[in-house]
């Protein structure tokens, strides 16, 4: 009985400890606003409830507490923040690794770059979250990583945590080096044959590679075991370009590959189920809907654009109408921007998959969403505004997609990182200081003059 | 004395011509003064008391003896010291300006073949500071006149730039100026060539890691095969492992150079995964965005004092007015803000062009918070105990290398006046710069002139610099090109030195002419050996 009493006390303490780690920060309502829940039904007039980093409670007539900070959002739409799955943002240095045909030991995680001031710009358009990844240059390129926009924090803080680790995959003629100017040989290959084929070349090289690691293991194993009258054997020599295509055999890293035709996204589909990999997703995809009763069996889906096409010769046959087709019949679509301009206007761009293609708006707001959101693994925690997620939400004056829209507020875990009325507030201001600052610059210098005339 | 003369005469053409060194010209040791007694000298110990009144021995190129009221040696030359203060010969962490490397031109044809080699890559191991060092009296003068007596000097191309040298500003002769050999390892985030892997930032931080791994796994094979031959195919030979070897097993210590706090970080990273022996060299002015992680990793940092913004930094992007105010307010803050958090580190002349703007760098430093006594253990005993030098320089005290300085009044403030520098127990003194006293030009010489000397019976382009009073250039020999020092003009006059190095020998060269138009006539003395006669017509153009 006295053993339960501790246990119970020490439960007591440490609830305690997690009541007030809980209530250090003041809870957040937002009031009065026109919720795209992207879960359910759209609430006119509902609030928002967040704790910390989460939503605790959609509605509507939400209780405030005492504590709560309210902030009226009358008129206004909130919908959940907006996630860009294929960007090159946040990146130091080159997008791509050229020097060599297959790049998986390269990880952009290691060159993210925080003071990207892309990052802001991307919270002026409601962005929350991004996928930013290496180029399309080789066959099998590096690491992508996703980040949230925690704007003004570290790298490291930066990252989204618990979302699967991606490789960036390209097909066509990028990897083919075809708008390649520079001097220099001809890489290999120069084929769409090719471009695959070296793809399962590196997958054979990977395999080798993990039988030299099982059967050293082995022996080292057996060297042990003999208490040295075997000799310990020599272990492989490491090398982190076939580690990266172990992860991609192993399923550690879902594959993001870019893509314009549908036969070879056919075929490459056919070459990942062989070899057992995790492909999610084709970037851009532009005939992806041609295939869409594959892309659905397999469950790969789109990262693509609204309306831009034919900047190349692979990128002809579509439409404005092929991500809203491919929609429709089930394909997982999302809208990406690939851009760090296009990235600040992402819902406009949604906007066109109604215009063109007839999506509803409810389809629309999760090609932005709750869409990228499966594609990337994070749906767990972001992607709609439901109780339970992370409070990433995008405030506009407007409805999203109405063509007028303006993004006036964006939240990433509960925090406001970017408020428009305050950002022209605060640029007036510095306008006025800098005037005030050259004028008394100016002043001296003439009495100085004056006085020694 | 007249045949005297004539074989001065022809000797000087002769070396000017053929870069023959005849006995009487050389710059020897021998002929020096080895004993010197420094009296009644102000002397400042960094992290101990100064010394109001005290007398420095130097015996041999050590320092003999420190104190109050010692007796002058019979033999020694005496400085009288009583309006000078004796500093610790100043030490540049790394530096670069005493390097001449040779140009690198890619070769393209490599392209077709696609092979390229580690050198092709940025990796190069075994390329050594000690065999591009370019040494000699006029550069030494330079470092001279601001304190500088001592330094580091590391190749700093490429990806694994090359392995640093640390030499005493003593003598032209690298054997006798080293120090030590083989110091540290560098390592740039630099990429090499746009055609040649790796030409991304995130490539090279993959291709360091390989890199490492495999000297790693050359040093495991090669001691496998060196324990017992018997039964193990030994493994080829490598130069670049062979030449990492000591920097991957953390014997010796590596420096990364860092463009800005995201290289610090990548460099941390790097250091934490192969356990490496390290220094950040800190380019970019950013480690004190870094200073938990830089303490976590118990990091030594060398510190640059240009204080540009890196173009990553949020104050760039944001334009050139905030770029310029960070430049002003932000970045100078650096060093001061290391010193508060307690991360030990030295200043390095990387970045800075010459050893004026590296001083005047860190007194900016100084402006912005960083205690002068800070400033000063960060020039001497710092650097001298970051490699391993603590017990030869950095303080003046009995059995160290006789490197310290002698200025009337402070070292570390602007316009500071070194009148004596001392390295390896060489005294050098400081001539007062002649612009002060002189007439104001009456003349501008800036542009090329062709000089004919007379008896040498060549001719020699200069092309002249005249910024008011001073004058510097270059001048275009047969037998090399060399800068002008010390350079003046005074009314129609003007004077200059050329340090000519030839065959392995420094010769002092002393013009003096007076212009009138586009022509100028006058001398020029070899030390006390020789002279000749010069004129000079300016190249139109």
């Amino acid at each position: 009985m006295k053993k339960n009493w501790t246990i119970l006390l020490a439960g007591l303490a440490l609830w305690g400890v997690a009541l007030t780690g809980y209530s250090s920060e003041k809870p957040v309502l937002l009031r009065n606003a026109n919720i795209i829940t992207v879960s359910g039904e759209n609430i006119l007039g509902g609030d928002i409830l967040i704790q910390g980093t989460k939503i605790v409670r959609v509605g509507k007539n939400l209780p405030a507490g005492p504590e709560a900070e309210a902030i009226d959002l009358a008129g206004q739409w909130i919908m959940p923040g907006i996630i860009d799955s294929h960007s090159h943002i946040a990146v130091e240095g080159e997008v791509n690794e050229s020097g060599e045909l297959i790049s998986s030991e390269v990880d952009v995680r290691d060159v993210i770059n925080p003071e990207d001031i892309n990052i802001y710009y991307a919270l002026t358009g409601g962005v929350t979250t991004i996928h930013t990844m290496h180029g399309s240059g080789n066959p099998i390129g590096g690491k992508g990583i996703v980040l949230k926009m925690r704007w003004g924090k570290s790298a490291e803080e930066m990252i989204f945590q618990g979302a699967p680790l991606t490789s960036k995959w390209a097909l066509g003629e990028n990897p083919k080096q075809t708008n390649y100017q520079g001097p220099g040989r001809a890489r290999y290959p120069k084929t769409r044959m090719g471009v695959e084929d070296s793809i399962r070349n590196e997958f054979e090289l990977a395999r080798d590679y993990m039988r030299q690691w099982k059967d050293y293991e082995k022996r080292l194993k057996a060297s042990q075991d003999s208490k040295g009258k075997i000799p310990a054997p020599l272990p492989p020599k490491k090398d982190y370009r076939l580690e990266g295509v172990a992860d991609i055999l192993n399923g550690k890293l879902w594959v993001r590959c870019h893509g314009y035709q549908s036969e070879e996204m056919l075929s490459i589909m056919r070459l990942c189920r062989e070899y057992g990999v995790k492909l999610v997703c084709f970037e851009h995809g532009l005939e992806g809907y041609r295939i869409t009763n594959e892309l659905v069996k397999y469950g790969v889906g789109i990262s693509t654009f609204a309306d831009a096409w034919a900047y190349k010769w692979e990128a002809y046959n579509t439409m404005p109408h092929a991500a809203a087709l491919a929609a429709k019949r089930g394909v997982v679509v999302a809208i990406n921007s690939d851009d760090a301009e296009r990235m600040r206007h992402l819902f406009n761009d949604a906007a066109k998959t109604v215009r063109f293609g007839g999506l509803s708006e409810l389809e629309a707001i999760k090609t932005l969403t709750l869409n990228p959101a499966k594609i990337m693994g994070i749906e767990k925690w972001v992607g709609t505004i439901e109780a339970g997620k992370d409070a990433d939400l995008a405030v506009f004056n407007k409805h999203p997609l109405d063509p007028y829209t303006v993004c006036t507020m964006t939240m990433v875990d509960g925090k406001v990182c970017f408020d428009r009325a305050k950002y022209l507030e605060d640029r007036k201001k510095a306008e006025e200081e800098k005037k005030k600052k050259e004028a008394e610059a100016k002043a001296p210098k003439e009495k100085k003059n004056g006085a020694e005339v | 004395m007249r045949n005297d003369g004539h074989r001065l005469k022809i000797s000087f053409g002769a070396i000017l011509l053929c870069g023959l060194a005849l006995s009487s010209f050389l710059y020897s040791d021998e002929e020096l003064h080895k004993v010197w007694a420094v009296k009644d000298c102000k002397v400042i110990r960094p992290g101990g008391p100064t010394i109001e009144k005290g007398t420095v021995l130097i015996r041999d190129g050590l320092i003999e003896a420190v104190g109050v009221g010692l007796p002058i040696p019979p033999d020694a030359e005496v400085i009288d010291g009583s309006k000078l203060t004796a500093y610790p010969g100043l030490i540049d962490a790394l530096g670069q300006s005493l390097l001449k490397l040779p140009e690198e031109k890619f070769d393209m044809a490599k392209i077709y073949s696609g092979e390229f080699t580690d050198k092709d890559k940025g990796i190069t191991p075994d390329l050594r500071a000690y065999d591009y060092v370019n040494l000699g009296k006029s550069v030494f003068e330079k470092y001279y006149k601001f304190g500088f007596t001592a330094g580091q000097v590391m190749p700093d191309r490429g990806i694994l730039t090359g392995q640093s040298s640390f030499f005493c500003l003593s003598n032209p002769d690298k054997a006798k100026s080293l120090i030590l050999r083989d110091v540290c390892l560098g390592i740039g985030f630099n990429t090499p060539s746009v055609m040649v892997y790796p030409n991304s930032l995130m490539g090279i931080q993959a291709y360091l890691k390989q890199v490492f791994q495999d000297g790693i796994y050359f040093e495991m094979n090669k001691s496998r095969w060196l324990k017992d031959m018997k039964g193990i195919k030994r493994p080829a030979y490598s130069s670049t492992y062979e030449n990492m070897a000591d920097y991957t097993s953390g014997k010796k210590p590596v420096i990364f150079l860092c463009r800005n706090q995201h290289d610090i970080r990548r460099a941390l990273d790097l250091a934490a995964e192969f356990n490496l022996n390290f220094f950040i060299c800190d380019l970019g002015n950013e480690s004190f965005e870094a200073i938990p992680e830089l303490k976590k990793a118990k990091a030594r940092v060398l510190c640059t004092v240009a204080f540009k913004a890196p173009a990553t930094s949020l104050f760039s992007q944001r334009g050139k007015t905030e770029r310029e105010k960070a430049e002003k307010e932000v970045y100078p803050k650096n060093p001061a803000k290391l010193a508060e958090a307690g991360i030990p580190f030295a200043f390095s002349s990387l970045a800075t062009d010459d050893p004026k703007s590296f001083l005047e760098g860190i007194l900016k430093a100084v402006e912005a918070g960083l205690p002068k006594d800070r400033a000063l253990t960060a020039l001497t005993l710092t650097p001298a105990s970051f490699f391993g030098l603590e017990r030869a320089l950095g303080t003046i005290e009995p059995g160290k290398i006789a490197n310290l300085v002698l200025a009337e009044g402070d070292l570390l403030v602007k316009d500071a006046k070194v009148k004596y520098a001392f390295a390896d127990g060489k005294e050098f003194e400081l001539k007062e710069t002649k612009t002060k006293e002189g007439e104001k030009p009456a003349v501008n010489v800036t542009g090329k002139w062709e000089v004919t000397l007379a008896q040498a019976g060549f001719k020699v382009t200069i092309d002249f610099t005249q910024e008011e009073a001073a004058l510097s250039g270059k001048m275009a020999a047969p037998f090399g090109a060399f800068d002008l020092t010390g350079g003046t003009v005074s009314g129609n006059d003007v004077s200059f030195d050329v340090n000519i190095s030839v065959g392995g020998q420094e010769i002092d060269l002393y013009f003096s002419a007076t212009v009138e138009g586009d022509t100028m006539r006058g001398t020029v003395v070899q030390g006390t050996s020789g002279s000749d006669e010069f004129t000079a017509k300016r190249i139109p153009g």
